[in-house]
């Protein structure tokens, strides 16, 4: 998650981690469309978080993040393939420490899965935090590196 | 019968299955028929306006729907359908 943040940066990386009682076993690095699909900021608008339109697209990669629905659609049929679940949504914050902005609550729709933001405010010392984002209150999650 | 994807977030509504079926000639109609057996389904996927939610996506036999005809787009026996809400956010 780190290599993928550092790689984008300065526009932010997204990915999902999946496996089985909540140990990762894979991860699925996703394209962030937020700058090219014209769907996405209709996603934003509707949910009243973030008004993207009148960033240029370039900025948009810079401080949002979509997920090419296409590629998600792929990485949860490969899931049930490999009989694994959805256990983390990331994405990494460029400038901004690792805690979900109002925008990152506003468009939480997965329950079930932990939110991971990787923060590269600091740019030697990466921040990796988790939380349970559940009817946009914000809960840390607890995780270990095995 | 439509085999349907459900999402994690919407299988409260259908007793905690992940899959299930319908019947229906478009994905309009599968939506009706599901909201009968499984109520509440239809309201989280449509607006007020009765139009489907932007964060609301479908495919059908992997074929995102918003390329197709929508809510519109007819479905045939034996056709898959999936439901993925968005991942989305920022700083």
């Amino acid at each position: 998650m780190v290599a993928h943040a550092r790689e984008l940066d300065p526009f932010e990386c997204c990915g999902l981690l999946a496996g089985s009682n909540g140990t990762v076993r894979h991860h699925y690095r996703i394209t962030n469309t937020v700058a090219k699909d014209a769907r996405a900021a209709q996603v934003f608008e509707e949910a009243h978080v973030k008004g993207l339109s009148h960033l240029p697209d370039m900025t948009r990669a810079e401080v949002a993040y979509f997920m090419d629905p296409k590629e998600m659609l792929a990485a949860f049929k490969d899931m049930r393939q490999r009989q694994l679940d959805l256990t983390a949504i990331y994405h990494s914050h460029t400038g901004s420490p690792a805690y979900p902005s109002s925008t990152d609550i506003g468009l939480a729709y997965y329950p079930e899965a932990a939110y991971m933001i990787v923060s590269l405010q600091k740019k030697s010392q990466p921040d990796i935090r988790a939380y349970w984002i559940r009817d946009r209150q914000v809960v840390p999650a607890e995780f270990h590196s095995i | 019968m439509i085999k349907v994807r459900i999402p994690t977030p919407l299988r409260p509504l259908t007793r905690g299955q992940g899959e299930v079926e319908a019947n229906g000639a478009s994905v309009a109609e599968v939506i009706a028929d599901l909201d009968s057996m499984h109520p509440g389904l239809k309201q989280r996927l449509y607006d007020e306006r009765g139009e489907l939610r932007r964060f609301v996506n479908i495919y059908v036999n992997e074929e995102d729907i918003r390329f197709l005809k929508g809510k519109e787009t007819a479905l045939k026996e034996g056709d898959e359908m999936s439901i993925v809400p968005a991942i989305a956010g920022g700083r």
